[in-house]
Formats: structure tokens, C-alpha cells, sequence
């Protein structure tokens, strides 16, 4: 199947996917109830779209198309508060962050469809491994090849959102000592990493997507595990970095952080991007995920060194303007408290296993963030 | 000599009987995916004193205490998986719950009633059939690591009809107390503080055991241990007394749970221990059967059986769709709550201080005991696979 067209968007709009645990209130373990959620969501009407994912405990929330972050935080909380009414009549607690704390991989149950099986059989192991949970963002591109630059531009950034939305030190039972562990599961898929950099669609879509359906490896965008991949159907590119925050409106703030970012890129004020960007990229990604905002950063340009925190705080001065034209302060704001002192997800949750004393108090701290407006 | 001898197999019976059950368990579970505390049971009952004999005579005594701290741990795991909250959030599940066990305390009665049992025997025989077997259930899922709404329902909904039974059965003990001793004090007694009294014991240990915990610290690693010395502490004192050991311990996993020290997985079942015991209680309960009395009672036995599943998954069925859940988990709900067992035989051998011999004489509750022995675990396990609420085995 050839890709197909991609279809031209209104420029800057943006939309929300996020997964979210579905966790068993009693001994706070995933609880496989994503066939029971979606039955009783079906019946009425969800505001917004919901979706079964590769395992049994995961449930997939997505918004529509905005361009304001008021509408998309409006929307959030009204999904979140659907989801929280079903997950009380059915004994479930739902929550965000990256991973579950202790979950065990091999317990976890495929959910029964097709395609998910596929996955399954293909990966083994990896398949029930990738029990992990990330928030996706889109934003519309007016043309194919702005979204393959706004792609590529986007590189150097990409650790921001890494650090900003990190919320999966746990794993396995374990502090990982990363803030987003998340992300390693994400590697060990062979078709994970970055996009080819080709900054024309035609190329794209002949020089590179023709042959690799043609050796067999993918059939269409959705095999490949990219970063950031274009998705032609919608018009849009998909980050797909993030770790699932704890909290709704920190979704809505990192997804207006990126509409935010792709004005000032599209401006075209930075120096066109280039092929060895992507010399640092891996390891600027690694300290993203390790250290999160604590994490030093090669610029791919001047190879100078910085911290990734500065690079944030001046990032988000510098978007000051294009926040004010997208009417999305407030969501910025609340970045730059996260950047400037109070700290991503991941050390609440640090914080919240060395007072309780356990990974179970770490689940409960993240069904009490995801149901009430607290500030984590 | 051959008197010695005896006189060994005497003493080495039960350890024998448990390592026989042991291996019954787990090459019915490989040979015919049986459930292992069916097969638990039914050796127990094989090897009984009335059956083939190997085991002595089983009424009180040591084994019988040690079957109770066994049903008590199970007790308190279930008590502790119970979320009150949940009522709440959903009164469907309240009122399923109060119509199940309603429904089948009068289906049976009525059944009992029409095959000539005489009005006391068929009260109780009713207040018992409400109950579904906590032990079997849980065993069943935590075995087959099921989750899913059946599987919590089932849960919780066990939790709930047995202590409506245990209430309705010593409220009917009172009753009976009350018209043949003809002493008030002595039928409130059985029945009114009886039921209170062991759930203030069990929720009393529910408030100081998580206390306690908190401050010695580091619990994560000592929970396991320190919640079944106190369930071992609670069942010892509670029988002693002449309480009710099931409603405390029940009680205390309750409120300990909402007082909010997290068990952790390790501790499903409470490991190892809890494996153990379970093969002790199951193959104590299956030996208390007596093959003679069953025969007896079989005609009643399989009418009881039949209405009793008709009246709770006619129950859970009703409800399914008001309480969120499809008409399908509804039904296999109900189906899932067959086991009876293991709660209704402990109850009665706890009531043989009454000086009524109620286990003989509430007509058959052996045969119906029997019969769901293997069948009911079997049936919460089908039910739970038809749910698709276990893990599957090719992704195993």
C-alpha cells in the first residue's frame, strides 16, 4: 500500500492523544478492565474519542482538533471526568505517567484485536514490555513539506519535551534513577529513533517510505516508532515523546508549548536544520530521559554545552510573543514554574515514594493528581 | 509390631493426606484443568474416616482450629480486596448484592419446604445456600490471576452474602435457642452479640495492626508476617470465646484495608503459608463429609443446587446493565458465585458448641456440599474464562 497523500491542514491546530493506566484501587496493580471501561463508554457519550491499545490495562483518550488552549483544557477535563465517573461505578482508578511502578510486564493481557495480536506475535516479549504510556500531541501542517521541516527543525527541542513531561522513574518495582524510563522501552522497537532527514515530501514519500515497503518491513506509517513521524491522513506531525503527565493540564501545557514552538519555527529565524544535527541527538535525548531537567545539552550547532533547564527558561522567553498571539500564556506559565523550581512529575513522584514509603503510595498519589485539580 | 505400625499410620495421617491432596491438585490441574482445590477436596473426602478411612474422625480438635486459621487468612485477603467506596459509587452493586442472597434464601427455602423438610433445618439450609465460598473464589482468581468485573464482583458480592448469611444463620440459631432453651438472654446472645462482638474483635485488630505497623516502620517487608500472626491470634481468641472467627477475620481485613497499609503482590495468598493452609482446609472440609449422609440427601442436594444458581445469575443478570457492566458479565457473574463449601462447613462445625449437631441434622447441606466440591470451582473458573477475564493461555 503506497503512503498516502498527505492532506493539508489549517496550520498550528493541534490535538491530544494520551494513554492512561486503568489500576485495580486495592492493591493499586494494572487491573486488565479496558474491555469493561470502553463498554460502559460506549454507551453514552464520551466527549472526545476513546480507544482500546496493546494491552488490556491501557485505554487511549483523544481530543479534537483546537487551536486554543483554553478549548483543549476545556475538553480535557471534561473527558478526564467522564472517565473518572466510569472507572467509580467499576471499582477501576485511572492515572497517568509514563509507567506503572511495579507492574509485571508478562502478567499484562494483549486486548483482543487484530492488529494488536500482529504486534504481539511479532514482538514477543517487547509487545507486552511496551505496557508504557505516552501522551501524543499533533499539529496541523498547511503543506507536506512544512511538516518535514517543522520535523527535522524540531530536533533540538525534543529533549525539552522529554524533560518537561517526564513521569516514569519507576519500573518494574524499581527507581530507574531515569525521570523517563519510558522511553527505553520505546528504543528497543527496531523501528523507533528519528525520521530519515529528508526535507521534501516527494523524496520521502519515493526515496525513502517506497522502498522500505518494498523490502517487506513496514506496510504503513503506523510501524514505524519515531520520535516525531509525520501522519499524512490528518495533515499533521505527531510528537510522540512525552510520558503521559500526571495531570490533564500539564497535557494541555505541553501541547501549546509545541503549537507555541512551531510558530517561532516556522518563522524560519533559526538555522535551517541539517543532517548533523543529529550527531548529539541520541545522547542530548539520553540526558533528557536520565536527568530530565537537570540534563546537559550539546547544541547541535555550536556544540557548546548547556543545561538543559537554561535552555528551556530562554526557550520559553523567547516564545513569549507567539503565546501571546495563540493566547496560550497560561499554559506556558505553568512550564516555566515546572522549569524554574517546582520540577516535572517525575520527582513528585520521587518524593511521593520516599514520604509513603512504597510504589503502591506512588499509584495512589497519581489517581489522587489525575482526579482532583492538585498541584503535583 | 503391627500394633506400632498402626499406630504410625495414626500419627502420619494427615501429613500424608496433605502431600496426596498436594499431588491430586496439581495433576488435576495439568491433566484436566481442574481447579486445585477441587481436587484438594476431594481427596480429603476420599481419604476420610467414613471413605477409605485413613483419616481419624476430624470434628473439633487440632486440625479443625488450623482449618479456621487457614479460612481466616483467606478472610482476611478477601475483606481486604473489599472497597466500600465502591457501594457508593455504584448502589447497583448494594442492591444486586441483597437480591441475590434474598432470592435465594426464599428459592431455597421453598425448595426445602417442598421436599418436606421440616422449618428449622430448611431456615438454615437457606441462610447457608446465600453464601458463595470466599476460599474457593479467591483461590480460583488469584490461580488463574483473573481482573476484570466479573472477577471483582464476584469478589466483593462473596464478601457480602456471607455475612448476610452468617447473620441470617445466627439470627435463626436464636430463634431457635430462644424456643427450645426458652432463654432470651441465651438466644441475643448467640445471635445479636455473637455477630457484633466478633466484628468489633476483628475491626479492633483492623485499627491496631496497621497502627502497630506504622510504627515499628519498614512494613513493606514485615506486613506478610505480622497480618497472620494476628489473623492466627484472631482466630484462636475468637473460637476460644465462642465468637465468630470467619466475621472477624473478615471484619479485620476490612478495616484494615481502609485504614490503608498496602499489601503488596508478593502477599497474594499469603505466599507459600497460605498455600499450605489452603491444602489443610480444603482436604479438612472434603474429609468431613460423610459418603452415607450425602446418598441421603442427594435428591434435595441437586434441587438446591439448581434453584440456588438460577436465583443468583437471574439476580446478577438483572442488574448487569443498571450497574455497568453487560447482561453477559451479569450472568456469568451469577455463575461465578456457585461455590459453597468451605464457609458453610466451617460455620456449622463452629456451632457444634450449640450442642446441636447441625451438621447432621440440616438435611443435605453434606450432598450439596459435595456436589459443588468440584463443580463449584470449576464453574467460577469457566465463568471467569468466558469473561475472558484470565490470562490466556498462548500469551502466557
Amino acid at each position: 500500500m503506497p503512503l498516502e497523500p498527505f492532506k493539508s491542514a489549517q496550520a498550528l491546530t493541534m490535538g491530544v492523544e494520551l494513554e492512561l493506566q486503568l489500576v485495580n484501587p486495592t492493591d493499586f496493580d494494572l487491573s486488565s478492565s479496558a474491555t469493561d471501561m470502553l463498554h460502559l463508554l460506549g454507551r453514552g457519550r464520551f466527549p472526545g474519542d476513546v480507544k482500546p491499545e496493546m494491552t488490556e490495562s491501557m485505554i487511549e483518550v483523544s481530543t479534537d482538533v483546537h487551536t486554543r488552549h483554553d478549548a483543549l483544557l476545556a475538553q480535557l477535563w471534561q473527558m478526564r471526568d467522564a472517565l473518572v465517573a466510569a472507572g467509580d461505578r467499576l471499582n477501576v482508578g485511572l492515572c497517568g505517567g509514563g509507567t506503572h511502578p511495579f507492574q509485571r510486564w508478562f502478567h499484562q493481557r494483549i486486548f483482543s484485536k487484530p492488529r494488536f495480536k500482529e504486534i504481539s506475535s511479532l514482538y514477543g516479549y517487547l509487545a507486552k514490555q511496551f505496557t508504557v504510556f505516552g501522551q501524543h500531541v499533533h499539529i496541523g501542517c498547511g503543506s507536506a513539506d512544512e511538516a518535514l521541516h517543522l520535523l527535522h527543525a524540531l530536533n533540538r527541542y525534543l529533549p525539552h519535551f522529554i524533560a518537561l513531561s517526564a513521569s516514569s522513574p519507576f519500573f518494574q518495582g524499581v527507581d530507574t534513577l531515569f525521570d523517563s524510563a519510558r522511553l527505553n522501552s520505546v528504543f528497543a522497537f527496531p523501528l523507533s529513533g528519528r525520521a530519515p532527514f529528508l526535507l521534501k515530501w516527494e523524496e520521502f514519500e519515493h526515496g525513502y517510505f517506497a522502498k522500505m515497503e518494498k523490502t517487506g518491513v513496514v506496510k504503513s506509517m503506523k510501524d514505524f516508532y519515531w520520535d516525531i513521524r509525520p501522519k499524512p491522513e490528518y495533515g499533521t506531525i505527531e510528537l510522540r515523546v512525552c510520558d503521559t503527565p500526571l495531570t490533564v493540564e500539564r497535557a494541555a501545557a505541553l501541547a501549546c508549548y509545541l503549537q507555541a514552538l512551531c510558530r517561532m519555527l516556522l518563522e524560519r529565524s533559526d538555522p535551517p536544520p541539517a543532517e548533523d544535527d543529529y550527531l548529539v541527538y541520541n545522547y542530548n535525548r539520553f540526558q533528557a530521559c536520565r536527568f530530565g531537567l537537570d540534563g546537559m545539552l550539546v547544541h547541535p550547532q555550536t556544540n557548546a554545552s548547556l543545561p538543559l533547564r537554561e535552555d528551556i527558561l530562554a526557550t520559553l522567553r523567547r516564545l513569549e510573543p507567539h503565546a501571546a498571539a495563540l493566547d496560550s500564556r497560561a499554559a506556558l506559565d505553568e512550564l516555566y514554574r515546572v522549569a524554574a523550581g517546582e520540577g516535572n512529575h517525575a520527582s513528585f513522584l520521587r518524593r511521593q515514594h520516599a514520604e509513603e514509603g512504597g510504589v503502591e503510595g506512588v499509584v495512589d498519589a497519581a489517581i489522587r493528581c489525575f482526579r482532583e485539580e492538585v498541584t503535583a | 509390631m503391627p500394633e506400632a505400625l498402626i499406630n504410625l499410620m495414626g500419627q502420619v495421617a494427615w501429613p500424608l493426606a496433605l502431600a496426596v491432596a498436594w499431588l491430586a491438585g496439581e495433576l488435576g490441574h495439568r491433566w484436566l484443568a481442574l481447579p486445585r482445590i477441587s481436587s484438594y477436596g476431594i481427596a480429603g473426602f476420599l481419604l476420610a474416616a467414613g471413605q477409605a478411612g485413613v483419616l481419624p474422625e476430624v470434628r473439633g480438635g487440632a486440625m479443625a482450629l488450623l482449618a479456621n486459621v487457614a479460612f481466616g487468612l483467606i478472610l482476611f485477603e478477601l475483606g481486604y480486596r473489599i472497597n466500600l467506596a465502591w457501594l457508593r459509587a455504584n448502589p447497583w452493586l448494594g442492591l444486586t448484592s441483597v437480591v441475590e442472597s434474598a432470592c435465594t434464601f426464599y428459592a431455597v427455602f421453598v425448595v426445602a419446604q417442598a421436599l418436606g423438610v421440616p422449618i428449622l433445618p430448611a431456615l438454615l439450609l437457606s441462610a447457608l445456600a446465600m453464601s458463595t465460598s470466599p476460599a474457593a473464589v479467591l483461590r480460583v482468581v488469584n490461580e488463574a490471576r483473573s481482573s476484570g468485573q466479573v472477577t471483582e464482583r464476584t469478589l466483593h458480592l462473596s464478601a457480602f452474602n456471607c455475612v448476610l448469611a452468617l447473620v441470617v444463620f445466627k439470627a435463626v440459631v436464636g430463634y431457635e435457642v430462644l424456643s427450645s432453651a426458652g432463654s432470651v438472654f441465651q438466644a441475643v446472645w448467640n445471635s445479636l452479640v455473637v455477630v457484633l462482638v466478633s466484628a468489633g474483635i476483628g475491626a479492633l485488630f483492623g485499627v491496631a495492626v496497621p497502627g502497630l505497623l506504622r510504627l515499628l516502620g519498614g512494613l513493606a517487608r514485615n506486613a506478610t508476617v505480622v497480618f497472620a500472626l494476628a489473623v492466627l491470634m484472631l482466630t484462636a481468641l475468637t473460637d476460644a470465646l465462642k465468637f465468630s472467627p470467619l466475621l472477624a477475620a473478615l471484619a479485620f481485613g476490612l478495616v484494615a484495608r481502609h485504614r490503608r497499609v498496602v499489601l503488596s503482590q508478593v502477599q497474594r495468598n499469603f505466599g507459600a503459608l497460605g498455600d499450605l493452609l489452603t491444602v489443610l482446609l480444603f482436604v479438612f472440609v472434603g474429609a468431613t463429609l460423610d459418603w452415607r449422609q450425602a446418598q441421603a440427601g442427594i435428591g434435595l442436594a441437586l434441587a438446591v443446587v439448581v434453584v440456588r444458581l438460577m436465583a443468583k445469575t437471574l439476580a446478577t443478570t438483572l442488574f448487569a446493565r443498571l450497574s455497568g457492566i453487560t447482561w453477559r458479565k451479569g450472568a456469568l457473574t451469577g455463575l461465578a458465585l456457585t461455590p459453597l463449601s468451605a464457609f458453610a462447613i466451617l460455620l456449622l462445625e463452629q456451632s457444634r458448641h450449640l450442642k446441636l449437631d447441625l451438621l447432621e441434622e440440616v438435611a443435605g447441606v453434606m450432598a450439596i456440599a459435595l456436589l459443588l466440591e468440584v463443580v463449584g470451582p470449576l464453574l467460577t473458573r469457566w465463568a471467569l474464562v468466558w469473561a475472558g477475564e484470565t490470562q490466556r493461555k498462548e500469551e502466557g
